[in-house]
């Protein structure tokens, strides 16, 4: 009989056909606040700009060269279109981010048009860090910031996760790290 | 100060006690400090060429002020030496140091990454080395033993090596007896390679080396060019005249910039030499149990030394020059991640066998991973769609784009350099699809890829830190995939194979990480 708590669904024999795969992971949908969050922010940044490029075509304290007054509703115009069009594709893109955890791994997929699936294996990470700015503070969500060796440009990163559930992976993978090192 | 203490001790290459240096060491600081000038003092070269006569005229003002510059330095190299302190205990290596801002460094052994011994030109004579030891991660924390009799630095290094993580001896095992194991110039070295002078010479025609020396001269750019100019002028050629092509004939003008050039790549090509025998002079890649050391340098002499377990990537690269010339580089590759102090001439952390033949290369590649099969693995070609995606979403619009502007603007000229363009791109990208392959076995993962040269990557599964599966749109509905593997060393691409083979591989490559339970490093 198998002791109850022994698991063993990542590591099969070595054979092929028995080795875990990255194909049938079990993702998990990132927290529901996540995606409307960025939404606000790309929005309210976006406005920001419009407005200051408006307030700078309307004042009449700095005069400028009129070719580049003239210019402004254009660039702004173009400025508008083309943030909607991002935002909006940032927000199906934050829909589309998904993570997962095995007893041995990370995994974080995400793109719409490019699909990326980045696999973090826990033997391999060398810090993790949980961030929170000031918004993510207020909407409690976090950011999992995982440091392997492989250099800060490949930092594995798992964001708007609710704080809670990224508390639970942060302090899972503190004791499957040491249970891996030690084994 | 110089208490001995218990007999077992005696054979430790230095005290308990907070040491100071050789007084030798007073060179050493003041090298530290010229340098540290002129690499700050390159921005005020023009200014100070442009008032030069001025200066000159008023020696009352520049002679006191050298003077005194002159006497700062030597009081700032002395007390630095003064203040300079280490001290070595239970496998723990302490300096004190700093003028202004104090430093104290606490480097237990097995934290030591690296140990490296340098040799400038000025302690050569004298017998010192310098020990720089580097440690992992935190790039703030390495450190620098400055002046050690060449001896000490040997033994020392011997100890702190025992001590680092990848041998499983406990630390007590280490350092008492050290003397007694491991006589100063390890005996049980085993000589792998050497390069000749002619080696070095091949290698300087095939490799660029030039940085090398350009590093150096950096500071005197300026003068150097008009020195140039005005031994031209001297020898009767005048630049601008040359190229006037009002005075000369097209053909003429074409012939001195062919000359020209010619003249230039052959400057070149001998700066190149020069600066691979000051890096690679008298190079040795020698072995010992599970270690390789590599030696080398005209003036300074680098020592690096690197255990088998710290080895991420083994790289053999072969540009077109070298294929003809049938050499290749090989590449150990260690952990890469902090690239900020990369130091050029040193070629840092990495052992690059500069310029062997290709049985030669094999043989060192066997020895590293004895059970490798780079030589033999048949590698698999990636999708040709990288040739459509290159030349028929990128380069053709570009073609036609310009074919349609020539067209409508009657410029023949255009039109031709265009498709001329057009096919040399083309034929580019089918020489790098033709390039790429990838290959894996039970333990390894192979690459091959290159453009007009070939390079071949082979890294043992296990030491994946990180896996990642990309797939574009376009790529999905052809059913293909790009995998990229990160490395200690630095990433590894490869694009648009099968997008079940590069599953698979990820699949496998997690699988060794997740079971092998060894360390990466």
């Amino acid at each position: 009989m198998l002791k109850p708590d022994f698991n063993n669904e990542n590591i099969a024999e070595l054979n092929n056909t028995t080795v875990p795969q990255v194909e049938n992971l079990n993702l998990q949908v990132l927290a529901q606040q996540y995606a409307p969050l960025n939404l606000i922010i790309n929005g309210v940044l976006s406005l920001l700009f419009l407005m200051l490029g408006a307030l700078v075509y309307v004042q009449n304290w700095i005069v400028l060269p009129s070719a580049l007054h003239n210019f402004i509703p254009y660039a702004l115009c173009i400025f508008a279109v083309t943030s909607l069009l991002i935002i909006s594709l940032n927000f199906l893109a934050d829909k589309q981010k998904r993570y997962a955890l095995r007893q041995l791994d990370l995994h974080f997929s995400s793109g719409l048009m490019f699909k990326k699936l980045v696999s973090q294996p826990i033997s391999r990470i060398q810090h993790v860090e949980l961030k929170r700015g000031p918004l993510e503070r207020f909407k409690n969500l976090a950011t999992l910031q995982v440091y392997s060796a492989g250099g800060s440009h490949h930092t594995f990163e798992i964001p708007g996760l609710d704080l809670a559930t990224a508390q639970q992976i942060h302090q899972f993978i503190l004791k499957n790290k040491d249970l891996i090192h030690n084994a | 100060m110089h208490s001995v203490h218990k007999s077992s001790h005696e054979h430790q290459p230095v005290a308990n006690d907070w040491q100071k240096l050789s007084p030798i060491a007073i060179v050493y600081f003041v090298m530290k400090i010229i340098r540290g000038v002129f690499a700050n003092i390159v921005y005020l070269i023009p200014a100070l060429a442009y008032s030069y006569s001025n200066i000159i005229a008023y020696p009352y003002i520049w002679l006191p002020i050298l003077l005194i510059s002159f006497t700062a330095l030597l009081l700032g190299a002395f007390w630095s030496f003064q203040v300079y302190r280490f001290r070595l205990s239970d496998n723990v290596l302490e300096i004190r140091s700093g003028l202004f801002r104090k430093k104290h460094v606490n480097l237990p052994f097995e934290r030591i990454q690296n140990v490296k011994i340098e040799q400038p030109l000025y302690y050569r004579l004298t017998g010192y080395a310098c020990l720089q030891l580097d440690t992992a991660g935190s790039a703030k924390q390495e450190a620098q033993l400055v002046a050690l009799p060449l001896v000490l630095a040997q033994q020392l290094k011997q100890q702190i090596l025992r001590v680092s993580p990848e041998s499983s001896a406990p630390f007590s095992a280490a350092p008492t007896h050290a003397k007694d194991s491991y006589p100063p110039f390890a005996t049980d070295e085993q000589l792998i390679n050497q390069r000749s002078l002619p080696d070095l010479v091949l290698h300087g025609i095939t490799n660029n080396r030039v940085w090398i020396l350009l590093g150096g001269l950096a500071p005197f750019y300026d003068n150097i060019v008009n020195k140039i100019n005005i031994l031209l002028m001297d020898l009767g050629i005048n630049l601008n005249d040359m190229f006037n092509l009002q005075v000369h004939s097209l053909w003429q003008v074409g012939i001195y910039t062919l000359s020209l050039t010619l003249l230039f790549m052959f400057l070149l090509m001998l700066f190149s030499v020069t600066g691979a025998i000051i890096s690679y002079y008298g190079y040795t890649l020698s072995k010992t149990e599970n270690r390789y050391i590599r030696r080398s340098g005209l003036f300074t002499k680098h020592e690096v030394s690197m255990p088998l377990s710290r080895l991420q990537m083994l790289v053999q690269q072969q540009d077109w020059l070298d294929i003809l010339l049938k050499r290749v580089n090989l590449k150990l590759e260690q952990m890469n991640a902090r690239l900020k102090q990369a130091d050029h001439s040193a070629a840092n952390n990495k052992i690059i066998v500069p310029s062997i033949t290709l049985t030669q290369s094999r043989a060192i590649i066997d020895d590293i991973y004895p059970n490798n099969q780079l030589a033999n693995v048949s590698f698999s070609a990636i999708s040709g769609f990288f040739m459509l995606r290159y030349i028929g979403y990128y380069l053709f619009p570009l073609c036609c784009l310009i074919q349609s502007i020539a067209i409508i603007k009657h410029n023949i000229a255009l039109a031709a350099i265009g498709l001329v363009l057009f096919a040399l791109l083309s034929t580019l990208v089918f020489l790098r699809w033709r390039r790429w392959g990838y290959a894996f076995d039970e333990n390894f993962v192979y690459l091959r890829k290159g453009l007009l040269g070939v390079d071949y990557y082979c890294f043992p599964a296990f030491k994946v830190q990180q896996c990642q599966f990309k797939q574009s749109i376009m790529m999905k509905r052809r059913h293909l995939a790009t995998v990229k593997y990160v490395l200690a060393s630095g990433a590894i691409t490869i694009p648009l194979m099968p997008e079940t083979i590069a599953l698979g591989l990820i699949n496998r490559c997690l699988y060794q990480v997740e079971s092998s339970q060894r360390s990466w490093m």
